[in-house]
């Protein structure tokens, strides 16, 4: 316990003295680079360092990239705006290339985000023993890819570190999985590539079309309005869409997701389900959105269509699931749709909305993973019919578990509600504005799907947690949490607890990015 | 006077062979395969020294010329762009003589110095072609390389796959190599010359006529033949398979390499007039969409690694028509890195086949299961190597592939941009596949694999530089910039 803590704070300590000066100004320290350069640089320390080394030098690395996050979080300035922390390198000219990092509100949020799920995922996974240099290489590799993938803001290497990130997640789920593991490394890391590959053709198209010859985001949104002709946006838009699609898994093509989470180790579910997955509303908004606002708009009753079938038939599913895992995987698709459905609101509150409820999500979803990994440890299934009543074996992981539930369902007072209020407030305003009228009929549909949330949710509390203990062995053999296990789910769940009471600087920073967008958007007709 | 400087690393490739073949009757066949060795890989390391002499800008300071050698009237000229193609072939010669090494260890043949000698003689080819400024030279030169890539690839005389690679290699060979001559015949018979910057000044004043996209066909057909396109692709898995594996990696990259040098010159300085480009365009467009497609989908049900990386450069060669379309500077630059990126990769995948098969003797894929325990070199080898192929980030792969994608889509070739990434999926699954049995597969026997330190200098090397043009591209880049800027 006290070497463990011990780590943390000295991974606080040189965040907060060796970066100090990394604030902004003309000779700061590039903060950014730094968050992607500590996981790859535990990546080669754990590498070069004995076995016993490995796990402590993750989570002291980890502890650093948790205080850049906070950093990163208090620093920035939301009253003034726009793309802070930027660095600029050209990398190759006469492609148009440039490595552009810099964080806007909403990316600031992800970066957060992206802290504290590395900080949990390297705790969570202190008890690996198979193969274990590798797994926390890799893990480290993956955190490095999102990583970027948040800060990049040319589209070359957007797309460089999210595809960076899908390779460690197929060992990962290959090697540390459970279940048809190899099946599902597979599924995920064709389809996540599948996706890609017409995103990145319409990368290309708009570096072309642009006539300026940059991959450069903040130029490229710009030009939607002498760039990108409407039939261009047309066409290009729904191709951009399946890419992003693909990562957030939004319906059809989610099937990757439950088999993935299912199978996957649970530090790595926490950061696919709970960052990697949310890349995908991330990059409508950063990228779609701006630069291509009237293939948008010409699009939106398809994607408000399967946001909510999105939300809906993830639900019901979940409500049928045998395996305690896939309820969570299930729900997190239906949690991506509601992210979506708030972006097709086009609205101010909604958009905020949908990124409260990305940040709330990714703490959520991690917290939701992290307590059945450590209950599945435990228990040594997964199956709901031969759990229940471990609360009375297990009572702290039981009550976090509760709480997790409780996050998940929209319970006002953690993350939850916060993102899922502004959504609905913007699905109910967006009729005013001679807009969208269709979704005041439309969003009792989706608060259905939050209906049902609540009922799975209550289901699995009951199933697993409550009852008679089905197992009598559990008497004996199972314990409860241990301290190294509680304290990342507890972690997290202090995050969401502190979003949900306190939700102002949040959506103040997310405010700081919407805000001009929608202005930008409803310059269009 | 002969400018000596236009051909000196065929000169050194040449020598080297010669002085093998002296050198050998003088040599106890005990200690002649270690001497002989020495010579080839000398032989062929001052060939690629040279060339930076040759280009005008020696480290060293001993510049021979500034970067233009003509001779033979111009029918031999090495500019930038030939160097360029030369460093791939002869850095491709080098591994695969690594490799040799290796392999003769289990594969026994009494004839080493006719090896290495008919090797280095089919390099000399291979280099020779991307100078030639004519189509007779080219021709002669092309045939050095193939009619040496005959030997050698049935060069295991008690191995009937060998026989039969060498068998069908110099059946489908010879004919394509006919094709290609008939169809150089008619080029002169309408143009009068054999100058390839003649023949295009010849065609652009003359009308278009069918003789000429005749000509043109059998040319496309007798070259994509040797690069292996499909649907000129049949002989290549077996050939690949067969051959002894240092060829197939000599073939897969230095031949390939050397068949591209061969395009360009041909096609995008001789036919390149208004009244034929739209026919060879096309024609590639639809060859190059074929194979990709073709290649991918048939390396999915392989078991033999070689014939699986066989169909895979069947593909590799789709991606790099890909760029080959796209006429300029931009698509020319995206082929000269992507051929560098590709020598890396797939010579790291030969060699560790190499070490591996010398090992388990067996080249199944199944074989390779739990390498991460036998040898955690060859697992990140195949890891990296595979997936630089499948052009997946960060390895040197997908920043080639971007830029050849890139200038496709420049040019309006958005469909086969599209074609190419998804198919890029497709082959993801296969390399995959590999990479499932080396690194999450437990080994059925957990004997290590021993690895000689040239040997893991180089496989770490292969690793190093395809990471790293992943991310830092610009110092090959700005190399193939140069080596375009002087067609353009």
């Amino acid at each position: 316990m006290l070497p463990v803590l011990a780590t943390i704070l000295a991974g606080f300590a040189v965040t907060f003295n060796f970066f100090h000066a990394a604030s902004v100004g003309p000779n700061a320290l590039p903060l950014l680079t730094s968050f992607i350069v500590i996981p790859i640089l535990s990546a080669f320390m754990i590498l070069a360092a004995p076995v016993q080394w490995t796990r402590w030098i993750s989570l002291f690395m980890a502890s650093m990239e948790l205080g850049i996050g906070f950093k990163v979080f208090f620093i920035f300035q939301t009253a003034v705006g726009g793309f802070q922390f930027v660095e600029e390198v050209p990398w190759l000219k006469n492609f148009g290339i440039n490595y552009i990092l810099g964080v806007d509100g909403m990316s600031a949020l992800m970066v957060l985000l992206v802290a504290c799920v590395y900080f949990a995922g390297s705790l969570i996974s202190w008890n690996i023993t198979l193969r274990m240099k590798e797994y926390f290489i890799l893990f480290s590799l993956l955190v490095g890819g999102v990583a970027g993938a948040y800060e990049s803001l040319d589209l070359f290497f957007f797309f460089l570190f999210y595809e960076f990130a899908v390779l460690p997640m197929y060992l990962l789920v290959g090697i540390w999985g459970t279940g048809r593991k190899e099946y599902a490394a597979m599924k995920l890391t064709l389809m996540l590539l599948a996706g890609s590959a017409f995103m990145l053709v319409g990368f290309i198209a708009m570096y072309f079309t642009s006539g300026v010859h940059t991959f450069d985001i903040r130029i490229l949104g710009d030009l939607a309005k002498t760039g990108f002709n409407t039939d261009f946006q047309k066409f290009w838009f729904p191709l951009l869409f399946l890419g992003f699609g693909v990562i957030s898994a939004v319906f059809p093509f989610h099937t990757w997701s439950p088999d993935g989470y299912g199978s996957a180790p649970t530090a790595a579910s926490m950061l696919h389900a709970g960052v990697l997955k949310s890349l995908g509303g991330y990059s409508i908004i950063r990228v779609a959105l701006p630069a291509m606002p009237d293939g948008a708009k010409f699009w939106l009753p398809l994607l408000v269509t399967l946001s909510l079938i999105n939300m809906l038939y993830a639900a019901i599913v979940a409500l049928k699931q045998k395996d305690f895992k896939y309820v969570i995987a299930y729900s997190s698709v239906s949690h991506c749709g509601a992210i979506l459905f708030g972006i097709c609101t086009l609205q101010v509150a909604g958009l905020n909305g949908a990124i409260i409820q990305t940040f709330s999500h990714g703490i959520v979803a991690a917290m939701t993973f992290a307590l059945v990994g450590t209950v599945y440890g435990k228990a040594h299934t997964r199956e709901l019919i031969k759990l229940g009543g471990l609360a009375a074996v297990m009572p702290i992981l039981g009550g976090l578990f509760v709480a997790a539930a409780m996050a998940n369902v929209g319970l006002p007072g953690l993350s939850g509600f916060v993102g899922e209020f502004l959504i609905f407030l913007g699905a109910y305003k967006s009729g005013y504005h001679g807009g969208f009228t269709i979704f005041q009929t439309l969003f009792p549909i989706a608060i259905l799907a939050i209906v049902m949330t609540a009922i799975y949710y209550l289901r699995l509390v009951q199933m697993v947690f409550y009852g008679p203990l089905k197992d009598p062995h559990y008497k004996d053999e199972v314990r409860d949490g241990t301290f190294i296990e509680i304290l990342p789910i507890a972690f997290l769940l202090v995050v969401s607890l502190v979003v949900g009471l306190y939700p102002k600087p949040f959506v103040d920073m997310s405010n700081a990015t919407i805000a001009p967008l929608i202005e930008h958007i409803r310059g269009f007709k | 006077m002969i400018n000596y400087s236009a051909f000196l690393p065929e000169l050194f490739l040449v020598m080297a062979a010669i002085l093998i073949l002296v050198v050998e009757l003088f040599l106890t066949p005990t200690s002649r395969r270690t001497i002989l060795s020495w010579i080839a890989f000398l032989g062929t390391l001052a060939a690629l020294l040279s060339l930076s002499c040759l280009s005008g800008s020696c480290p060293a300071g001993c510049n021979l010329g500034n970067g233009t050698e003509v001779a033979f009237n111009g029918f031999l000229k090495t500019d930038g762009l030939s160097l360029f193609f030369k460093m791939v072939i002869l850095l491709a010669t080098l591994l695969t003589l690594l490799m040799t090494f290796r392999y003769f260890k289990t594969h026994n043949t009494p004839y080493p110095a006719e090896f290495l000698a008919i090797l280095l003689f089919s390099a000399s080819g291979a280099t020779a072609l991307t100078s030639a400024q004519e189509i007779i030279t080219l021709y002669i030169a092309l045939e050095t390389l193939t009619i040496s890539s005959y030997l050698l690839a049935s060069f295991m005389k008690k191995d009937k796959g060998s026989n039969e690679a060498g068998m069908k290699y110099l059946l489908l060979g010879a004919f394509s190599s006919a094709l290609l001559l008939f169809g150089f015949s008619y080029l002169y018979g309408l143009t009068g010359t054999t100058v390839i910057a003649e023949i295009a000044k010849s065609l652009a004043m003359q009308a278009s006529s069918p003789l000429a996209v005749f000509a043109l066909i059998l040319i496309v057909g007798g070259l994509a033949f040797k690069i292996s396109l499909a649907p000129f692709h049949m002989w290549t898995p077996d050939v690949y398979e067969g051959a002894p594996t240092p060829v197939t990696a000599f073939l897969s990259v230095a031949s390939k390499t050397a068949g591209f040098a061969a395009f360009i010159r041909l096609f995008w300085v001789g036919l390149n007039v208004p009244a034929l480009q739209p026919v060879w365009v096309g024609l590639f467009g639809v060859l190059a969409a074929l194979s990709i497609i073709l290649g991918n989908l048939e390396a999915i049900p392989q078991k033999n690694i070689k014939r699986l990386m066989g169909y895979s450069s069947i593909a590799q060669a789709g991606y790099i028509s890909t760029g080959f379309l796209a006429i300029g500077p931009m698509g020319l630059t995206a082929v000269l890195f992507y051929l560098f990126v590709y020598l890396f990769a797939n010579m790291g995948v030969f060699l560790a086949i190499v070490i591996v098969s010398n090992k388990t003797g067996s080249e199944q894929i199944e074989d390779y299961a739990g390498m991460w325990k036998r040898s955690p070199l060859i697992g990140m080898v195949l890891l990296v190597c595979l997936l630089s192929l499948a052009g997946v980030p960060p390895f040197a792969g997908f920043s080639g592939k971007w830029y050849l994608f890139g200038a496709a889509i420049s040019k309006g070739y958005v469909w086969l941009a599209l074609v190419g990434m998804s198919f890029s999926v497709v082959s993801l699954y296969y390399y995959l596949q590999v990479v499932r049995q080396a690194l999450i597969v437990d080994p059925k026997d957990s004997s290590p694999i021993s690895i000689s330190p040239l040997e893991k200098l180089v496989l770490v090397a292969c690793v190093v530089i395809t990471v790293t043009l992943g991310f830092w591209p610009k110092p090959v880049m700005d190399l193939a910039q140069a080596a375009a800027s002087s067609l353009f």
